[in-house]
């Protein structure tokens, strides 16, 4: 057998077959391109099949009793496919739609780059006027189309420009990294929650089979549209968000630089998330002129920067409960351990400062009347390690990880961090002081402070905050709740208790310096805060929680650059969460209202605009 | 230095692997350059450059080297099909690239190779009898163990290469017609079972012929043969009968593409009708309107053929398969030639290999094979696939270098 190893024979065979396949594909060629050649040209030229894109419903955006956010309005787009397209009726174009001929240029070059055959867009939401005009000359307008789409409008008193984010048309970077789905001209989530559930919200794009000749003129559906590909619409999304405490926030801050945060206790979910300035979410949802970027991107308040997840300011005092907490659970002190308060604090050669003589405190007290002087003498006790680390077990330190937008992850001071800045053993307990009454090299966010408040509130429970509760399928019917992450900080509750009364003598007993946090009715626990700042006047803070003993709402507002927390805080805070725990506002009796800011004693601190 | 040159470098596969190449680049220049600037243009160029360097490499390997080490490479390319399985990623439905710095990378082009490697190294010890059961499970397990690990990616069409490699080798190795036929036909009398009544008969007849030609070997297993075939067919209509609608169309579309406008068939028809409208001259570099206005999907991958279809017309398509052709009679030519038993079959498998592919892919875009999606050699666009024909091609050219030792 082994001597027929490449026989002969078998060569002859193997060359026949090859021959045989050569030939056969030979043939083949020959009959399509010589013999059929003009059947198929006149097919290539008359007609084929083009795939026209049709976009899907973007999802709705709901709040947690069920109120519409975002919702989606009927607007007209003008469409041109650019092989189609007489180069000629150019003018007549760029006039109906009032843009410059080389924009329109433009656009349609970069939809033949994408695809030549299919629809571009060059005009998102034209008036009726446009809509009317270009109706007229049709006959004239080979390729130009209008597409029937959908654009964001918010129908909710709640701006949310931060916390929605907005969704715009496509840039090319965008479109360059995820070219398998989206064209030019799409439409994508590019901030908050558009952005971060952009595939949830977007759903999937269908398509549709048309017929039509080589003038790019259609002939009508193919095979009676049997083979299209319905759009699927965006899932619905229900969030954790009051629209209601929201809308106040923002209407609280209107005309201050600053952020609230509101977190449910119970479950982690955002009640509300309030940056301002902010910016109507709405002139992104058409056309977005280039002035209109230009004034937002220029202007000096930063209104696209989201405050409540990115600003990074030392908290102030909001941060002494996490000292006392150290201390107590660590038992370094008792509730026993006392200091005596003479106004200040002497440290090698350096002062420190207390805002009153208190006189002998108690960690109750101290927390209560905001004693410095405690506080600066508890923090050379506890030292830096466990202070650190338990500030890193309230999350201080890095991203809360949520489902919103970036965010700051802040600063936690630590012997590694002390190290590297001063080296190592050239920096003093002196150095710590400071931090004791969260002033310092300490940075947090006010979602990092609003997430810390929420586990005083709930004894050490945490909750991943989350801005999304569940998702809502239309077609199916399905709901989806979102997982949530929980863990639990382990002190003894006596610890818990103690700092927690401290808290609650802040807003409801005499002396407290968050008084103006109190809803009527309803105990109120919180802690204010001031932030030093170099550049100007501080900025305040308030963080807190309510009803006291059942905590449906924990709060952090910070307002920059007006002063103390106690004054200027406080009371938005108390504002929203009578909101959230009423459902309206009763201090001013029985009858719903809007906001007046006419707060005794105090400045005013809110205008509604 | 001319007759040295003339002697050891084997000029004809050099110079059908290059033009081959820069067709293919050009094809590639003209699909894509429309959509992003050039991008995929430039990278299969590199690709090339690649290419054309690793061709050298395996020019100048020595034979004997790569026949004693074949099955350390054999199995440490399949060890990269594992990894495959288990990081790859996932495009078109299989998981099939690896990601290596950067660049994908699909093994399993690069195992044809090694597997093809491994089979001729075994089958070239002088006790192996490449018809003896023993030594025949032996080589179809070399072939079983790639093939089982990309079905389960899965990649039909690359699996399917295989075969196309293995059988004939086994077949140039000094199996008998007999054998080949008792392999293959059950394969043709299922596709046949479900065409129909018609086609069915006519394998039927012709298998029949074929067994009563070769009846010396041994009447009544000829018989037993012949039966089990008409069992398979009757078996397999009755299976795809009973299959639901949506599968009988699925594995109908696959047979006869036109049966589905819009799905696999879209493609082909797209296909045939850029080829067609072609021509005899064709419409010139960059103007094949079909191809310029992105009307057949994948394209630049496995239809690739259009771009010189439409655009260079029936010429452009004589030219293509001519180098082919000359590419693969030269390959039997040096499987009839080498003395070296390993170079032998090493050329006769990869000249199987590339004529399977070319006859498969060309096939498949004019319109006369189902859809399989492999590439056509050295015009496909892709990295793995070039580099590894043009390997291939440097192999060949190192079965010639050495092709009068024994």
């Amino acid at each position: 057998m082994i001597d027929d190893f490449g026989s002969a024979d078998r060569r002859f065979v193997v060359r026949i077959v090859l021959v045989a396949g050569f030939v056969i594909l030979l043939g083949r060629l020959f009959q399509l391109q010589y013999v059929n050649a003009e059947l198929y040209g006149k097919e290539a030229e008359e007609n084929s099949i083009r795939n026209v894109p049709k976009v899907a419903l973007r999802g709705y955006v709901y709040d947690r009793k069920g109120k519409l956010l975002v919702d989606n309005r009927p607007s007209y787009s003008v469409m041109v496919t650019p092989v189609d397209f007489d180069k000629k009726q150019l003018p007549l174009l760029s006039a109906i739609l009032a843009m410059p001929e080389t924009l329109v240029v433009d656009k349609i070059k970069l939809g033949r780059k994408y695809n030549a055959f299919i629809p571009t867009r060059i005009k998102r939401d034209i008036s009726f006027a446009e809509l009317s005009m270009l109706e007229e000359h049709k006959d004239k307008l080979y390729g130009v189309e209008i597409q029937m789409e959908s654009k964001r409008f918010y129908p909710a008193d709640a701006h949310g420009s931060h916390l929605f984010g907005y969704a715009k048309e496509i840039s090319d970077v965008q479109l360059d990294k995820q070219k398998e789905y989206y064209q030019p001209g799409d439409i994508i989530g590019s901030t908050g929650i558009e952005a971060k559930y952009e595939q949830l919200l977007r759903g999937e794009k269908g398509w549709e089979f048309i017929s039509q000749n080589a003038k790019g003129q259609i002939i009508g559906t193919f095979d009676n549209g049997k083979h299209d590909i319905p759009p699927v619409d965006g899932l619905d999304l229900h969030l954790a968000i009051d629209g209601d405490v929201q809308a106040m926030a923002e209407s609280l801050l209107s005309d201050k630089r600053g952020a609230v945060v509101a977190i449910d206790p119970r479950n982690g979910g955002i009640i509300a998330l309030v940056s301002k300035p902010d910016y109507d979410l709405s002139i992104f949802s058409g056309t977005t002129s280039p002035d209109v970027w230009r004034a937002l991107n220029n202007d000096e308040g930063i209104p696209l920067y989201n405050r409540a997840t990115l600003t990074r300011y030392p908290p102030g005092s909001t941060f002494k409960m996490l000292l006392a907490l150290t201390a107590l659970d660590k038992k370094i002190i008792d509730e026993h351990w006392v200091v005596t308060c003479p106004g200040s604090f002497r440290y090698g050669n350096k002062i420190f400062r207390c805002e009153h003589v208190h006189g002998t405190v108690n960690v109750v007290d101290a927390i209560h009347r905001s004693c410095n002087v405690f506080f600066y003498q508890l923090m050379l006790k506890v030292g830096l390690d466990d202070w650190s680390e338990m500030g890193k077990q309230f999350g201080f330190g890095k991203q809360t990880k949520v489902d919103i937008t970036e965010e700051n992850s802040g600063l936690m001071p630590d012997r590694n961090y002390y190290d590297r800045i001063h080296g190592k053993g050239k920096w003093t307990q002196g150095y710590l002081i400071s931090l004791g009454i969260g002033q310092g090299e300490v940075g947090v966010t006010p979602l990092q402070l609003a997430n810390y408040t929420a586990m005083i509130a709930n004894k050490g429970k945490y909750f991943q905050p989350h801005a999304l509760n569940k998702t809502f399928n239309k077609r199916t019917k399905i709901y989806t709740e979102t997982k949530v992450e929980q863990r639990e900080i382990n002190l003894s509750e006596h610890t818990w208790e103690l700092v927690r009364e401290g808290m609650r003598r802040v807003a409801m007993a005499p002396g407290g310096t968050g008084w103006a946090s109190r809803v009527p009715g309803i105990e109120v626990a919180g802690k204010t805060g001031t932030a030093q700042n170099p550049h100007g006047k501080s900025h305040a803070w308030y963080v807190g929680f309510a009803p006291f003993e059942d905590p449906k709402i924990a709060i952090c507002v910070l307002v920059e650059n007006v002063g103390y927390g106690g004054a200027f805080a406080a009371p938005i805070a108390g504002l929203c969460m009578e909101q959230f725990l009423y459902g309206e506002i009763i201090r001013y009796g029985k009858k719903p209202m809007k906001l007046e800011p006419n707060l005794p004693d105090e400045e005013p601190v809110a205008a509604n605009q | 230095m001319n007759s040295f040159f003339k002697e050891y470098f084997d000029r004809t596969i050099f110079f059908c692997a290059l033009s081959l190449v820069g067709i293919g680049l050009l094809s590639i220049y003209s699909a894509t350059f429309d959509a992003y600037e050039g991008r995929d243009f430039y990278r299969q160029l590199l690709w090339a450059v690649i290419g054309f360097f690793a061709m050298l490499s395996m020019m100048l390997l020595p034979l004997r080297w790569l026949q004693r080490n074949a099955f350390r490479i054999f199995f440490t390319s399949l060890s990269l099909l594992v990894l495959v399985l288990l990081v790859g990623k996932r495009v078109y439905g299989s998981q099939s690239w690896l990601g290596f710095a950067g660049l994908g990378i699909q093994p399993s082009e690069f195992v044809k190779i090694t597997t093809m490697l491994a089979l001729a190294s075994f089958l070239s010890q002088s006790d192996v009898k490449a018809t003896d059961l023993k030594d025949l499970v032996k080589s179809s397990a070399i072939v079983a163990l790639p093939i089982g690990l990309i079905m389960l990616q899965p990649d039909f069409g690359t699996a399917l290469t295989f075969l196309a490699m293995y059988i004939p080798v086994l077949y140039w190795a000094g199996a008998s017609k007999f054998l080949i036929i008792i392999i293959i036909a059950p394969a043709f009398v299922a596709a046949a079972s479900i065409f129909g009544t018609t086609p069915f008969l006519i394998v039927l007849i012709l298998l029949g012929a074929g067994l009563y030609k070769l009846r010396n070997e041994n009447r009544f297993f000829a018989t037993i043969v012949f039966g089990a075939n008409v069992v398979i067919g009757f078996f397999v209509q009755i299976v795809y009968e009973k299959l639901p609608m949506y599968q009988q169309k699925r594995i109908a579309t696959f047979l006869d593409p036109n049966n589905d406008p819009l799905g696999a068939g879209y493609n082909v028809i797209q296909a045939k009708v850029a080829i067609g409208s072609g021509g005899l001259i064709g419409k010139g570099f960059m103007r094949g309107t079909q191809t310029q206005l992105s009307f057949i999907p994948k394209q630049w991958t496995d239809f690739i053929f259009c771009v010189p279809g439409e655009e260079f017309g029936f010429l452009g398509g004589v030219v293509v398969l001519g180098l082919f052709a000359i590419l693969l009679f030269h390959g039997v030519h040096l499987a009839s030639t080498a003395k070296n038993k390993f170079g032998n079959l090493l050329a006769m498998g990869f000249t199987c290999l590339f004529a399977f592919h070319v006859f498969v892919n060309i096939g498949m875009s004019v319109g006369l094979m189902p859809v399989i999606g492999i590439p056509l050699p050295f015009l496909s666009y892709g990295g793995s696939s070039l580099v590894s024909y043009m390997m291939v091609a440097g192999l060949m050219m190192n079965v010639y270098a050495n092709r009068k030792e024994y």
